[in-house]
């Protein structure tokens, strides 16, 4: 008997369908919903709007210099100032990178933060970072920051065993004088709930933050307490069904609709620490945070951050326009941190060496056909980075081919065919099944080889390293 | 150019390239069931067949040629 509940016939064609509607090359695949999103929150179906949800101003905050810089080696002002300023064009006008944050204690740190806003960009907009301390305030004030993040942290690990209160109400108080005092400093606090996803939601975190959401009625809506959602741990699960405090659209529907906290006061502050961090962060746009806090090439505290270009892709994707964002800034970024002594890995999304490069024969083929085939988006024209192909014993003559015409800077109907090029493709064959190589064949082995079984092209064109 | 003569040129072109007896080879062998000819191989043929006949051809075309008769009917167009 069938298990078959509905037919499907098949559409026959002899045009493709290439979905160009959501593959348009042109920009990073689109992300389109068809409907609601449904959760179930205290037993009750709750439905989220993700096309409403993406229509609001969402935005992307940084924390390079911050969490980013807990992770490594602290950054000279001047490195931080360069990095400000590729940030401020990758953003771009709309300010998309919307706000960063800098540490305030050391002399180093307020020379940076003062460097950075002479360059008088309008975006990203600097904020300060510091303990919950009321004394920490003549810090910010004597920066002139009109915003600053503070520990709040939430978690009975934090209020108990690190920072030893003696109950919560004595935590919540304490806190709560803080962010007095930051209103009274004419400083909007902004109240980071550290390890918000192992904290006890109800007994403390709703309490806390309608607690602030009060002291807020009494002030000027600039000084209105902001609340950051602090993954500390990377707990946070975005699956439906999941209980709280991991369930990331609960924590912020519960913060959102219940405590009263609007989105454009709602920030996500995610980790890697089980390989959840960029889809919680996207996840979080879609359940009504405006803000999802991220770092460049997602560099922070252990596992790192959501990486701030990540979200610029997947943030183009919702909206379906590149908003003033210019992505060719992201390579620009990773060539410059590279430069100053990070390790990216090869396969890293969108920077890394091999990207966008294909190692088998047949995925070359496809490549060699239409680009479109075995690359994600025009990277060349959104990153300056076209789709490459490492020629190994997988690589097949198409690969040789693609490799070779890339050398020679060759296109269209310029491009050599790969019937023209099988004495190298004989050669690297070769290498592997006579030689018993097992590493990539080097750019340079290949320009030899081509120069060698080629050179009636080479004496033709101007092949060069630099045209890959 | 006689059809037996261009016949005659591909298969010791075939044999060459795939390291095989002319004898072995029937007039309607496939390159790659019969023969066993891999892709780098086919491509050699290919250029092997442009070498011997001093000619140039689609390169989609040509390697969309499966048998021996097929590839001296093809290359007969060039000639």
């Amino acid at each position: 008997m069938s298990n078959r509940k509905k037919d499907h016939p098949l559409v026959n064609t002899t045009e493709p369908n290439l979905l160009a509607d959501t593959f348009n090359y042109s920009l990073p695949p689109l992300i389109k919903f068809d409907g609601p999103i449904i959760e179930y929150i205290d037993g009750k179906p709750v439905e989220f709007d993700p096309k409403s949800a993406v229509a609001r101003d969402i935005v992307i905050t940084d924390t390079t210099f911050r969490d980013g810089q807990q992770a490594r080696p602290p950054y000279s002002i001047a490195q931080m100032v360069k990095i400000y300023d590729m940030m401020a064009k990758l953003g771009g006008p709309n300010g998309v990178i919307r706000q960063t944050e800098f540490f305030l204690y050391t002399k180093n740190d307020r020379e940076a933060l003062d460097q950075c806003r002479d360059l008088g960009h309008k975006y990203p907009e600097c904020t300060g970072w510091i303990r919950a301390n009321k004394g920490d305030f003549r810090l910010v004030k004597e920066a002139g920051l009109k915003e600053t993040g503070m520990l709040t942290s939430c978690s009975d690990f934090h209020i108990f065993q690190k920072l030893k209160f003696k109950n919560r109400q004595e935590c919540l108080d304490a806190y709560c004088e803080v962010v007095e005092a930051a209103f009274e400093a004419g400083i909007r606090p902004r109240c980071h709930l550290e390890d918000l996803t192992r904290a006890d939601i109800d007994g403390f975190v709703l309490p806390f933050v309608e607690r602030l959401m009060k002291m807020s009625e009494k002030v000027p809506e600039e000084l209105s307490v902001k609340i950051r959602l602090c993954d500390t741990m990377g707990f946070g699960i975005t699956y439906p069904g999941v209980e709280l405090p991991r369930s990331i659209p609960k924590l912020i529907y519960k913060l959102n609709k219940e405590c009263g906290v609007p989105s454009d006061r709602l920030e996500w502050h995610g980790h890697n620490d089980f390989h959840k961090v960029h889809v919680n962060g996207g996840s979080a746009w879609l359940y009504g945070c405006d803000a999802v806090n991220a770092t460049l090439f997602g560099v922070g505290e252990r596992t790192g951050n959501p990486p701030l270009e990540g979200a610029i892709i997947e943030y183009i994707s919702l909206k379906g326009d590149l908003c003033g964002i210019d992505t060719t800034m992201i390579t620009e970024m990773a060539n410059y941190m590279s430069s100053i002594g990070m390790i990216i890995p090869d396969n890293y999304p969108f920077v890394g060496k091999h990207f966008n490069t294909t190692r088998a024969g047949i995925h070359a083929g496809g490549l060699r056909q239409a680009e479109q085939i075995y690359n994600i988006f025009d990277t060349t024209k959104l990153l300056g980075r076209s789709p490459r192909v490492a020629i190994t014993d997988k690589s097949g003559v198409d690969g040789i081919a693609i490799w070779v015409n890339e050398y020679f800077g060759l296109t269209g109907e310029d491009r050599i065919s790969k019937i023209k090029v099988y004495k190298v493709a004989q050669w690297v064959m070769d290498q592997y099944e006579v030689e018993g190589r097992l590493s990539t064949i080097t750019d340079e082995e290949l320009e030899s080889k081509v120069k060698e079984y080629m050179p009636e092209y080479s004496a033709k064109y101007n092949g060069s390293l630099r045209n890959l | 150019m006689q059809i037996e003569e261009v016949k005659t040129r591909v298969k010791k072109v075939t044999a060459e390239v795939l390291e095989m007896n002319v004898s072995e080879i029937a007039d309607n062998a496939n390159f790659v069931t019969d023969l066993g000819a891999t892709s780098l191989q086919s491509i050699r043929l290919v250029a092997g067949f442009e070498e011997e006949f001093n000619i140039e051809m689609d390169e989609d075309k040509s390697l969309q040629v499966q048998t021996v008769s097929e590839a001296v009917t093809f290359i007969n167009t060039y000639l």
